[in-house]
């Protein structure tokens, strides 16, 4: 197969000016002379062994790594869902009795989720202040198929050890099942509560539609 | 007392300190001289027990006496000295190339031992390499007595093999022009001086002892302009050889390696295949200097048939010494099998063109040394200047650089690496001084690992770690776990700087949820080829390098980049 220089250049990874060089003193075999270099596939390759050279004719390398598919918020929110007037009293008991509502996390792992939530609010509390939580595990939990986000409205205010020392009313479960959907998730939903009208309007207790819709709104607004 | 106490000093410091040109000259003679008289040894003793053998070689048992050398060989470099069988010039390169040329004191007698009792019952090989072996050996442990450095003692052992080589074939220069085409790969003015005494000293050694047993008596032959066309074709046929000689002799080894048999019996199995083909190509037997000198002197008498099928045996023979375990090296099989080639040629072109007018047999005898020297060794200056002093004139200079360029050129198109490189190329240890490989391989990552982080643990909030980094200028952060202190994995900054600027995320994410644990790590123990090798296949300037679970350091592009510039200067600057 013939290459031209800028082919070349992209299999060496070096720019076409230094193929030009090399080519003119001499260092690199060449099929044919003249304004264009020609370079001949199978010489090259006999010529890079001979080199300890190494040659990317697969264009290995340049096609970057496959992205993983990114859930929007707003469909997250669609699987976990929005409940309202949830009755508790402690940080504990918010978290037992907000995910016997979620419907889409299953039973059988419903213990576990919870012990892995508590463990994390030991470590340091998911009150962000201006009386919203986000609860979220450490691990990610391997078994959902699907990230979800709960947002849970409690009845009354709970004591949630939060950063501003404010009762927390609104949680948000962040439940994912790969590390970097979760951080993904976790920005857009920091994006989103930065918005003050956001804040108000969650505090108006929404219908769970109008609730997704103007997250839609907000998370398109996000640059990251 | 103390004037005499300061004059040594002062001589002692102007002699070994400020010129080590003087002092390199000096242990130079010496070397020449000890690998001169270990050639001698070699020699010698080798044509005592050929004569001492004789009367048995008419004895139906007489096949097995090679087989008895080589096994006897094959232990003795097994159990006795523990030495790799083979011819030892790959050996002698690497050490030169990796090791500043230091060789144990052992390789100057052992190889010179397996190699007498392997040729000296018969075996086909030659006594050049265990004499090269021996005499670099002996360079590098008079290097070592003296205390000199690297760059000395490769001198020095240049001066072992130049003299072991002068001295076999009474040639000095063609002994200085091995030692540094071969061995040393650098025509450098500090190394010649001394190379060149080395093998005066070393062939003034073989002259005054064995003055009557000088392998190749001066001679001059008279050759015209009318054997450059026949020269051209005969060193098409030499580099044809060379290429063959070259493959059996690896495909030899490779089977004998594959084969499930003990390393003795593969010595018995080789050597009586010599044994039993020495009984109708008498030729294949021992080094053939003997037969080498009728073939210049032109006393040669066999019919072209049988010289034909010589070559093959020769080559086949000498295979099956050195493949299945017996020791010496090629450079006389080389010479056998270059004059039986100028034979034939010279006895096929005249049975071709009666009335041609050519030089004698002897002569194409030479030409077809110089052609399998070049070929196989691919150092074509070796060979040309081997003959020359051999022939002792320059008449013969015009058809030598024919046969030489082009048996070497044709051998090295149709396969790049010479016999003797071959070996280290597939094991990666061809390290000729200023190449990539060498500079790679002289780096050690110790030298290039940067090892002031801060290292963070994988438990801390995002809020503090952004704090450290208000006030640290890395860009890695390596996270360790709390207890053990293990190794985790690696924060870039250039990956975390969406979060980062993003204060709601502060106190919401811990380090181990944002550290990058797939990127590629390196250890000590790699060599720097491989690092960078790491590096280009995950496209990243940095690494890090993890010992036992634990954090080093980084090593990073820049660096390399540093230190390497820097020990191309050094490695190519004049001393």
């Amino acid at each position: 197969m013939e290459l031209s220089v800028f082919d070349l250049s992209k299999y060496l990874g070096v720019v076409p000016d230094t193929i030009e060089r090399w080519a003119r003193q001499g260092k690199l075999p060449i099929f044919k002379k003249g304004i264009n270099y020609r370079f001949d596939t199978k010489e090259l390759e006999q010529w890079a062994g001979k080199h300890n050279i190494r040659l990317n004719f697969s264009d290995k390398g340049i096609v970057e790594k496959e992205r993983e598919s990114i859930i929007t918020l707003s469909k997250a929110v669609q699987n976990g869902g929005v409940y309202f007037d949830i009755q508790a009293k402690d940080v504990n008991s918010v978290l037992k009795s907000c995910l016997e509502k979620i419907s889409n996390i299953p039973n059988d792992f419903k213990t576990d989720v919870l012990n892995r939530l508590i463990e994390r609010e030991s470590a340091l509390s998911t009150g962000i202040g201006n009386a919203i939580a986000i609860p979220h595990p450490r691990e990610q939990l391997i078994y959902l198929t699907d990230p979800l986000v709960s947002i849970c409205f409690l009845a009354n205010p709970v004591n949630y050890k939060a950063l501003d020392n404010q009762p927390v009313s609104i949680l948000f479960f962040l439940l994912c099942s790969s590390l970097k959907m979760h951080l993904h998730l976790l920005s857009v939903l920091s994006f989103c509560l930065r918005d003050s009208s956001f804040v108000s309007f969650l505090k108006s207790r929404p219908d769970p539609i109008e609730l997704i819709e103007k997250i839609e709104i907000l998370q398109g607004q996000n640059p990251l | 007392m103390s004037i005499i106490k300061n004059w040594y000093k002062n001589v002692y410091h102007k002699l070994f300190h400020l010129d080590d040109r003087l002092l390199l000259i000096i242990a130079g003679i010496c070397v020449g001289i000890c690998s001169g008289l270990a050639a001698v040894a070699l020699r010698l003793s080798l044509e005592v027990v050929l004569e001492w053998l004789h009367p048995f070689r008419h004895y139906w048992w007489a096949f097995l006496l090679p087989a008895i050398g080589a096994l006897l060989s094959s232990l003795y470099l097994e159990k006795i000295a523990r030495e790799g069988a083979g011819h030892g010039v790959p050996e002698v390169i690497y050490a030169v190339s990796r090791y500043g040329g230091l060789l144990r004191f052992r390789s100057s007698y052992s190889r010179l031992i397996s190699s007498f009792l392997t040729i000296g019952s018969g075996g086909s090989a030659g006594p050049e390499a265990p004499v090269v072996m021996s005499g670099s050996s002996i360079g590098s442990s008079i290097a070592k007595f003296l205390g000199l450095n690297d760059r000395q003692r490769i001198t020095l052992v240049g001066c072992g093999t130049a003299g072991a080589i002068a001295s076999i074939f009474n040639a000095p220069i063609a002994g200085l022009v091995f030692s540094i085409e071969v061995i040393l790969g650098e025509w450098k003015f500090v190394n010649i001086i001394p190379i060149a005494i080395a093998a005066v000293a070393g062939a003034e050694v073989s002259q005054a002892i064995i003055p009557e047993q000088i392998l190749f008596n001066h001679q001059p032959f008279q050759v015209g302009a009318s054997d450059i066309l026949p020269s051209i074709c005969l060193a098409m046929v030499t580099a044809m050889i060379s290429v063959l000689f070259t493959k059996i002799l690896r495909q030899t080894a490779k089977i004998a390696k594959k084969s499930f048999f003990p390393l003795w019996v593969r010595a018995v199995i080789g050597g009586s295949t010599v044994g039993i083909m020495a009984i109708f190509i008498p030729v294949v037997l021992g080094e053939g200097y003997h037969f080498i000198q009728s073939m210049i002197s032109g006393t040669f008498s066999m019919s072209i048939f049988f010289i034909f099928v010589a070559i093959f045996g020769k080559i086949f023979a000498t295979a099956m010494t050195l493949g299945w375990g017996g020791s010496g090296g090629i450079f006389a099989p080389c010479l056998l099998i270059g004059s039986l080639t100028g034979i034939v040629f010279h006895k096929a072109l005249f049975s071709l063109f009666p009335s041609i007018e050519c030089a004698s047999e002897g002569a194409y005898a030479l030409l077809g040394m110089t052609g399998l020297i070049s070929g196989v060794m691919q150092a074509p200056l070796t060979g040309i200047f081997l003959i020359v002093e051999i022939t002792s004139g320059y008449e013969t200079i015009l058809p030598l650089i024919v046969v030489s360029s082009i048996s070497s050129t044709m051998s090295h198109y149709i396969d790049p690496a010479s016999f003797y490189f071959k070996e280290l190329i597939e094991r990666g240890q061809f390290l000729r001084p200023g190449t990539d490989a060498r500079i790679l391989a002289d780096l050690n990552i110790r030298e290039l690992i940067e090892t002031s982080y801060i290292k963070v643990s994988e438990n801390m909030v995002f809020r503090k770690f952004i704090e450290i980094l208000k006030t640290s200028q890395q860009n890695f952060y390596p996270v360790i776990a709390d207890e053990t202190g293990e190794y985790k994995g690696v924060i870039q900054i250039s990956t975390i700087r969406k979060y980062a600027l993003d204060p709601g995320m502060y106190d919401m994410i811990f380090l181990n949820q944002i550290m990058d644990t797939e990127v590629m790590t390196a250890s000590l123990e790699n060599d720097l080829q491989e690092v960078l090798d790491i590096m280009d296949i995950d496209n990243v300037d940095s690494i890090p390098v993890v010992e036992n679970d634990k954090f080093i350091g980084m090593i990073s592009k820049t660096m390399i980049l540093d230190l390497y510039r820097r020990e191309l200067i050094m490695q190519t600057s004049v001393q």
